[in-house]
């Protein structure tokens, strides 16, 4: 059955144009993974035993929190099965569960090449045992592999119920966004609360996953071994529990009926959000104006993008202040607090809008090569809905951080906007050429779905840094030669480059469009494969 | 351009990795007939009108639409043409009257008047009023919406694919009254099916599509022998008179 699901997938995978750039892409960011894991490698086979015994339980607790929150921080948590496909065969739940348990490698490959080389480096090293410890620290290390891929498959089966829901998910996203930043913005502010030494205390406990590991790989001799061992297999018995049972509810779960449509009458086109969607109107001409109202429409009701978009400013502010205080004491902050965090959500939301415009509309996109307007009005239109969302974002972004006094006032504000504007000339433009190159179907309710394809990811990687560059040149003038008048210079000629970058990959885009028009919408009507790719 | 057909096409052919899917049309409608174009599964039917959308190219062939040439003179023939495809070209996150208005805009219509027709067309295909999704509509719904779209800027030719499939039969009434309707106005209309009692009670004209090639194109009285249902001329001319195989196994 496992072998059945695993070629269905293998068939129904898409290796189109662009395949390279993934591979690319791929070959970079496992390339400096595999940097790192030979560096945690190499420390593991050398250190003295105090060293090991003292670093393991942190290198641990580093590796599961990675493998558990990183999946749900960059709100893409990989692969999974689809149920909705699978279920009318007569397959034992079980198997569906190893399947799925197995597709968790996928959220976090970089930590199985880091646990990998760490084994290995522990297993050279003298002062642990070397080869003849290599059965237990084999048993250990599975065990904990079994542990993070049960509690990270229990873990996604309770998200993907939870962001399910309407209005669930958004409070969901900034609960999350708070437990995850808020240690980190208190330590900014150097505030300790009472209890964080008992905390810290707390984590270091015996009979924890971390700790019982570092126990087995480097028993310091002050508790029996058999007491780690029985932890670790205790946590994961209890993992694979909680893992089992998330995975039966959530195939018991309705998801469409979840995030069905309250019945409610139409809005009066007085009520403010029927005047916000009308805002185009005042603003373009048909059927400019009526794409980006479709679009404001279409982008508020997805879940996906709601999910970024509330991400985008929560994990900004939180994630990037304690980054880049500098405070002692107080919450003093960078100058470059606000652009970087625009900057951030502007990426972000790119991902599920400008990168790959027509990815929500799958099939639907046929539409625009059937009605009566050139393809670059679409994009046109796509592009400002996108920019409207991202600038009501920084407005938000820039109201909350005046109020907790983050900026140094009005001029900081504006040269943040003009950044943002000068950078969106560059990432929606590429954003345009990539659509129509690298499209990809997304599902809207889907909100576990990374919003651009692997090609376009691996696009990204290489793009990215120089779509940014000429704002960061205006921002390195300014402090080179500290100046704002070379700063705007800088900004001036960067703009002026970005328009031309912005229309030339307009027209690349519409001439793509229009040669390819078939395979993009073959691509925006493809379905995926009995596993859904995240 | 009044003089010319509704759709005029010469050497049509699609080929996909070599292979034709559709292997040189030649296919005249003339304007205000009510033109079933039927064919087996996979015959070619759905990339035909696909090509005629401009939503796919063509290989080589020259296609003609109201007197216009495509893909030179596309916009014009958008313009003029109201599309119910087989996937429907629905937008799932919008309510049937929003998307009925978008699309009424996209046509040209100004908002006023595509607020006004959006409401009408809701009533006259009996969809819901209230700020349901699409995404939620049932699978007749969607047609029904779809051909509601396709109403909104009056066009001069609808080509439709498989228009009536998974409406209830209420449903498809009301749509082939109003597809009536628009003919006797001097609309055109260009549909596939395979329910050919429909094709044989709405349609004038019959063309046939097997393997890509046009075995049949006549009116529906001259395709037909005498006493021969529709059912029996297509059978006759597609050559689909074999018994199924039997599975030992089965």
């Amino acid at each position: 059955m496992i072998g059945a699901i695993l070629r269905a997938q293998w068939r129904s995978m898409r290796w189109g144009r662009g395949s390279g750039l993934a591979v690319v892409a791929a070959i970079a960011w496992y390339g400096i993974w595999t940097a790192m894991a030979i560096g945690a490698g190499f420390f593991c086979a050398s250190a003295a035993l105090a060293d090991i015994r003292s670093a393991l339980p942190l290198g641990i607790l580093a590796v599961c929190a990675y493998w558990q929150l990183v999946p749900i921080l960059s709100a893409t948590m990989g692969s999974s099965l689809d149920m909705r496909k699978l279920l009318v065969y007569p397959v034992p739940h079980g198997r569906l569960f190893l399947v799925e348990v197995l597709l968790r490698i996928t959220t976090a490959l970089e930590m199985l090449l880091v646990v990998v080389a760490s084994g290995i480096g522990l297993l050279s090293n003298a002062s642990i045992g070397g080869l003849s410890e290599a059965p237990r620290l084999l048993a250990a290390g599975a065990l904990f592999i079994a542990f993070n891929l049960l509690l990270s498959s229990g873990l996604r089966s309770v998200l993907e119920r939870l962001l399910s829901k309407r209005r669930v998910r958004e409070v969901l996203a900034l609960v999350v966004a708070l437990l995850w930043v808020l240690p980190r913005f208190l330590m900014a502010l150097e505030y300790k609360p009472k209890g964080l030494m008992r905390f810290g205390g707390a984590l270091q406990a015996v009979g924890l996953p971390w700790t019982a590991m570092a126990d087995i790989l480097a028993p310091s001799g002050s508790h029996p071994e058999v007491w780690a061992w029985i932890s670790i297999f205790g946590w994961a018995c209890l993992a694979l529990w909680f893992g089992r049972s998330q995975f039966e509810r959530n195939l018991r779960y309705d998801a469409i009926a979840a995030q069905s449509t309250p019945i409610a009458a139409a809005r009066p086109r007085t009520s403010i959000i029927e005047r916000f969607y009308a805002l185009p109107s005042i603003l373009w001409r048909d059927p400019l104006a009526a794409i980006v109202e479709k679009e404001l429409r279409s982008m508020a009701r997805t879940p996906r993008f709601r999910m970024v978009f509330i991400m985008g400013f929560t994990f900004g502010l939180v994630v990037w202040f304690p980054m880049i205080a500098r405070g002692h004491g107080r919450a003093t902050h960078s100058p470059y607090f606000l652009v970087i965090v625009c900057v951030y959500a502007l990426s972000m939301l790119g991902q599920v809008s400008f990168f790959n415009s027509f990815g929500f509309d799958r099939s639907a996109a046929g539409f625009y090569f059937a009605a009566p307007q050139p393809i670059s009005k679409t994009l046109l239109g796509k592009n400002i809905a996108a920019m409207i969302y991202i600038f009501l974002e920084v407005f938000i972004l820039c109201g909350v951080t005046a109020a907790l006094q983050l900026t140094d006032g009005w001029t900081d504000i504006l040269r943040t906007l003009l950044a943002l504007a000068v950078c969106s000339l560059y990432l929606v433009g590429i954003g345009n050429v990539s659509s129509v190159r690298f499209p990809r179907a997304l599902t809207p309710e889907r909100v576990a779905q990374g919003g651009s394809s692997r090609s376009l990811n691996g696009l990204m990687f290489l793009l990215y840094p120089l779509s940014l560059a000429p704002v960061a040149l205006a921002y390195l003038a300014e402090f080179a030669l500290d100046s704002e008048i070379a700063f705007a210079v800088v900004m001036l000629i960067a703009a002026a480059v970005g328009a031309i970058v912005y229309r030339q990959c307009m027209q690349s885009a519409v001439a793509t469009a229009s040669t390819d028009r078939e395979a993009i919408l073959q691509e925006l009507s493809r379905g995926d494969g009995p596993v859904v790719s995240g | 351009m009044n003089g010319s057909p509704a759709i005029r096409v010469r050497g049509l052919r699609k080929e996909y990795g070599g292979k034709p899917a559709v292997d040189g049309v030649d296919l005249e409608v003339p304007r205000g007939s009510f033109f079933g174009f039927l064919g087996p599964n996979g015959a070619g039917k759905t990339t035909t009108i696909r090509m005629l959308t401009g939503l796919i190219p063509t290989t080589s062939g020259t296609i003609e639409i109201l007197g216009y040439r495509l893909p030179d003179q596309e916009l014009e023939i958008k313009r003029r043409v109201g599309l119910v495809p087989d996937e429907s070209l629905l937008f799932d996150r919008l309510a049937g009257a929003e998307f009925l208005e978008f699309v009424g805009r996209m046509y040209g219509l100004d908002r006023g008047t595509a607020i006004e027709r959006a409401r009408d067309l809701l009533q006259v295909f009996e969809l819901p009023l209230e700020r349901k999704m699409i995404g939620e509509y049932s699978k007749g719904m969607r047609k029904r919406v779809a051909m509601a779209a396709s109403l909104i800027h009056h066009p001069e030719l609808f080509l439709m694919d498989e228009p009536f499939e998974g409406v209830d039969a209420v449903g498809a009434r009301m749509m082939k009254d109003i597809l009536i309707d628009q003919v006797k106005h001097g609309a055109t209309i260009f549909l596939t099916s395979h329910v050919l009692e429909v094709v044989e009670r709405l349609c004038d004209h019959v063309a046939i599509i097997d393997k890509g090639k046009i075995v049949a194109s006549a009116r529906l009285e001259e395709l037909r022998a005498a006493g021969e249902s529709l059912e029996d001329a297509f059978v006759r001319v597609v050559g689909a008179e074999r018994q199924p195989e039997r599975l030992e196994w089965l």
